[in-house]
């Protein structure tokens, strides 16, 4: 009990020298120096909300067996390694491109994100949406009629996302292993998709108001989709995951993600 | 012979393949077992058979790595999951996640090889010498086993004195002396197996009684009824007549009670029954409440002595959580969570094989920091559940109605079920919605022997001013559907609805004539109707539902179930088991939960909440 007397004395005697102090120096300074620190702070916060709102989180989406996997490596490391098999957990990784590595300067780090395609995980793709910059949507050219109906499912449900449709995150259409002679070309593939896209349109749109499927429909009422009506941005591509031909992915990643 | 070893990460980048042996494989077994067997949570298995392949596979959970051995299915070969294990405790040793090519373990895993070879002929070697007189039944598939083993041995030995150099002497003459005790033990056997076949016989018939329990009656009967005079017959029941040819016109019109004048007289026109919106299309509202509470309590009553030993060393592990997880650690979480389990009334089965493969999952994984055990393991088993019962493919029937409408046809759907879950009911429910989504609708009855089954569609079909095409009783099904749905493609419906009789999935006869109606019209979905408060029998019904359809289908495809209604749903308060037990067996979704008796009460299946009550 002394003891807490005695510290008790102690803070008081320390608290009333500081105050002598401080009413010592004139009032000008001591203004000057609160208002310093004021503004260093705003400063330091505002520039902390400026650089959260620009993440460089790059998600790599599609069905399984479109080539998300390789297509990582290739822009990892330039090389697919020995191939791939279907991923049961997503690929992270920040790196510069590995095309990129022969440029002098600092480059931005890609935070690049290789999300499984297999239906049943599904779930994890949401886990990643709220923190993409852009979504690069990859369907595999060569065996694309089979699977246009589930690619485009997939797509629309990726449009009508609501963090897609907020913060009108960009999408690229890339139709992989266009090395193939049998590959469909990318203008085939984006009016199928946009066909595929407006039945989707009138069948899940004759639901009801509280539609628990989708958050937003897209598309005009009326006119026939097409993904220039999108909020977002949606631009098509080629690529191949095989043999490296990855540069019109690596210009496009580039366009949102500043070097 | 080993055909392929394979390393890869989790996230897909195979590491390392057996150069060796570079055989390419038929198909893409690898790609199938992913998708079968891991994703579904069936890695708790031991091995999983494709085509002419086995595959066998080890995880390594620290580091995410998989490894998967394939060999032909006839040679059963021990030593692969030794092999597996060492390899799996060497390549741990050199990886790095940086590098991702790995060619010196070629030579690491050649020595591997030729190690577990070597313990697995030895290990033979003292099984024989060792057990001479045992059980004849064991003994004799114990013989058949090393007859298949020494021809595959045989093979083993070709091979390898091929491709092995000459300068290893040693394995030539263990292989030369594996050789003659194979061919001695082949005497030895021949000649014991020769002496006890009346013996086999007679274990044979005790095991199959023994093993019967409650399905097998007919076998206990029968055995009964060979040992025994029988007893006189009493007059039993006329047995029900099943197909039409042995049908007497007589039966048919004491049995055909419908009324040919009464019912139109009777009801006035009954106002299309409009009870709002279905709840198919409503918002599902659900409470979001702390559930992590509640869990500590029940594990800390069952092991208050256990807790205390290891309290103190137990809290600084899980603060500096460096421990690696190893399976007696996980037993005593994973047992609790699957008593948990089966109180929500998940079939003993399927918990048991759902706790395996959580288990397997989390083997050798290090802890992070400020978890506990029983955390990690909820945390995995949350993960795992929510993989299994969100569907494979896509629900969207809107969709497929549409697909089917432009090609011209209607979609076809065939309710099938055991008797009383509530089929004729929930086809109704399942008319409303598509009826307010402006989609055409046709009943179909083909329930031609319940009695009283016609009149209940008709009096639906009245209420919801759809139209039914209706045989009566006693005829065909399959052929009242193949007629309804030419009438509807006539009248141009969307959709056809087939309602068949319920019918015990062990009854062979009724078995046949729904795969008969099935393999005839070529549904489109064929939807099995299963009731919620089924407790262990989901697991049976569903598995010999769809063993009968795939082994009764003719040419062509094999239509299986394609997708599960839940029915009675509100019967049932927390006890939501059986919707985990039905979608794990078949691998089909569920597409409607029937929620109540009337119209409205159909809703989709919201994953995470049924996660969520499974696991409080």
């Amino acid at each position: 009990m002394e003891n807490l007397e005695d510290l008790k004395l102690m803070a008081e005697q320390w608290t009333n020298q500081g105050l002598e102090y401080l009413q010592k120096i004139p009032p000008f300074q001591l203004y000057a120096a609160i208002g310093l620190l004021l503004l260093t702070t705003v400063l330091l916060l505002s520039f902390r909300l400026v650089r959260r709102t620009k993440s460089n989180t790059v998600l790599l989406s599609g069905l399984s067996g479109s080539g998300k996997t390789v297509l990582f490596y290739q822009l990892r490391d330039g090389s697919s390694h020995q191939g791939s098999v279907t991923s049961m957990e997503p690929n992270e990784g920040t790196f510069v491109f590995h095309f990129e590595h022969a440029k002098k300067g600092k480059i931005k780090p890609v935070h690049l994100v290789d999300v499984p395609g297999h239906s049943r995980l599904r779930p994890k793709l949401e886990e990643f949406l709220p923190q993409a910059a852009a979504i690069v949507f990859v369907v595999d050219a060569l065996e694309f009629l089979p699977n246009c109906r589930a690619a485009s499912e997939y797509l629309y449900d990726i449009l009508t996302n609501a963090n897609v449709v907020k913060k009108k995150i960009p999408v690229l259409l890339c139709c992989n292993k266009t090395d193939k002679l049998t590959a469909h070309t990318k203008e085939f593939i984006k009016k199928q998709m946009e066909k595929e896209i407006e039945k989707l349109r009138a069948s899940r749109s004759a639901v009801s108001t509280a539609d628990i499927a989708n958050d937003y429909t897209i598309g005009i009422e009326g006119e026939v989709f097409s993904f220039s009506h999108c909020c977002n941005r949606v631009t098509v591509a080629e690529a191949s995951g095989l043999i490296g031909e990855t540069v019109q992915v690596q210009d496009f990643i580039r366009e949102y993600i500043k070097p | 012979m080993l055909e392929q070893l394979l390393i890869f990460t989790r996230g897909g980048l195979i590491l390392w393949t057996c150069k060796e042996i570079g055989n390419a494989l038929k198909g893409s077994p690898i790609d199938t077992l992913i998708r079968s067997c891991l994703l579904e949570e069936r890695s708790g298995e031991v091995s999983f058979n494709y085509g002419a392949y086995t595959l066998k596979w080890t995880f390594h959970n620290d580091l995410g790595l998989v490894f998967v051995a394939v060999y032909q299915k006839i040679l059963q070969l021990l030593y692969v999951d030794d092999l597996l294990s060492m390899v799996k405790q060497s390549f741990s040793e050199i990886y790095d996640p940086k590098r991702m090519r790995y060619d010196d373990f070629d030579e690491t895993f050649r020595q591997l090889r030729v190690e577990a070879e070597a313990r697995a002929e030895e290990m033979k070697r003292t099984k024989q010498v060792v057990k001479p007189l045992n059980g004849v039944k064991k003994q004799g598939q114990v013989s058949k086993e090393e007859t298949k083993k020494s021809n595959g041995e045989k093979k083993d030995d070709e091979g390898k004195v091929s491709s092995v150099s000459n300068g290893n002497h040693k394995m030539e003459d263990d292989v030369a002396n594996g050789k003659e005790n194979s061919a001695d033990n082949n005497n030895n056997n021949n000649n014991s197996v020769g002496v006890d076949v009346s013996k086999l016989a007679k274990l044979r018939s005790k095991g199959v009684r023994g093993r019967g329990g409650l399905r097998k009656a007919d076998s206990i009967g029968s055995n009964k009824g060979s040992s025994k005079v029988e007893p006189p017959k009493k007059a039993t029941k006329k047995n029900r007549v099943w197909d039409d040819a042995a049908a007497a016109p007589k039966q048919e019109e004491k049995l055909d009670f419908t009324d040919e004048h009464g019912d139109n007289g009777h009801v006035d026109v009954v106002a299309a029954a409009d009870q709002g919106e279905s709840m198919m299309d409503k918002e599902e509202v659900f409470s979001s409440d702390s559930e992590s509470e509640d869990d500590d309590e029940p594990i800390s009553d069952e092991k208050p002595e256990a807790k205390k030993k290891g309290w103190f060393s137990s809290v600084f592990q899980s603060i500096t959580g460096k421990a690696n997880l190893e399976r007696t650690d996980l037993e005593p979480a994973l047992k609790a969570l699957k008593e948990r389990l089966m109180t929500k009334n998940v079939a003993e089965e399927i918990a048991e094989k759902l706790c395996e493969s959580v288990e397997a999952s989390l083997e050798g994984k290090k802890l992070a920091s400020f978890t506990r055990i029983s955390s990690t393991v909820q945390g995995a088993m949350e993960e795992a559940l929510i993989r299994i019962l969100t569907p494979r493919r896509s629900i969207d029937i809107m969709r497929d109605v549409h697909a089917a409408k432009e090609q011209r046809r209607p979609y076809v759907v065939v309710f099938v079920g055991v008797n009383g879950v509530g089929k004729s009911t929930n086809l109704a429910k399942v008319a409303y919605w598509l009826q307010q989504h402006k989609v055409s609708v046709m009943m179909a009855a083909c329930d031609t022997f319940r009695s009283g089954a016609v009149e209940q569609l008709r009096t639906h079909a009245r209420r919801l001013q759809i139209p039914i095409f209706e045989k009566g009783y006693e005829k065909d099904p399959a052929v009242v559907a193949k007629e309804a749905i030419q009438e509807a493609t006539r009248n141009g419906s969307d959709v056809v609805l087939v309602d068949t009789a319920g019918r015990m999935q062990d009854n062979e006869p009724l078995m046949r004539a729904l795969s008969k109606l099935i393999n005839l019209n070529k549904p489109d979905l064929v939807l099995f109707v299963g009731e919620a408060l089924v407790g262990n029998d989901a697991v049976d019904q569903l598995s010999k539902f769809n063993q009968k359809l795939s082994d009764l289908s003719t040419s062509g495809s094999t239509r299986l179930i394609d997708g599960i209604l839940l029915t009675k749903f509100d019967t049932i308060d927390d006890k939501v088991g059986a919707a985990l037990s039905m979608v794990y067996i078949s691998g089909a979704p569920v597409m409607f939960v029937g929620c109540g008796q009337s119209y409205t009460d159909l809703k989709k299946l919201n994953v995470k909440a049924i996660v969520k009550t499974l696991l409080k």
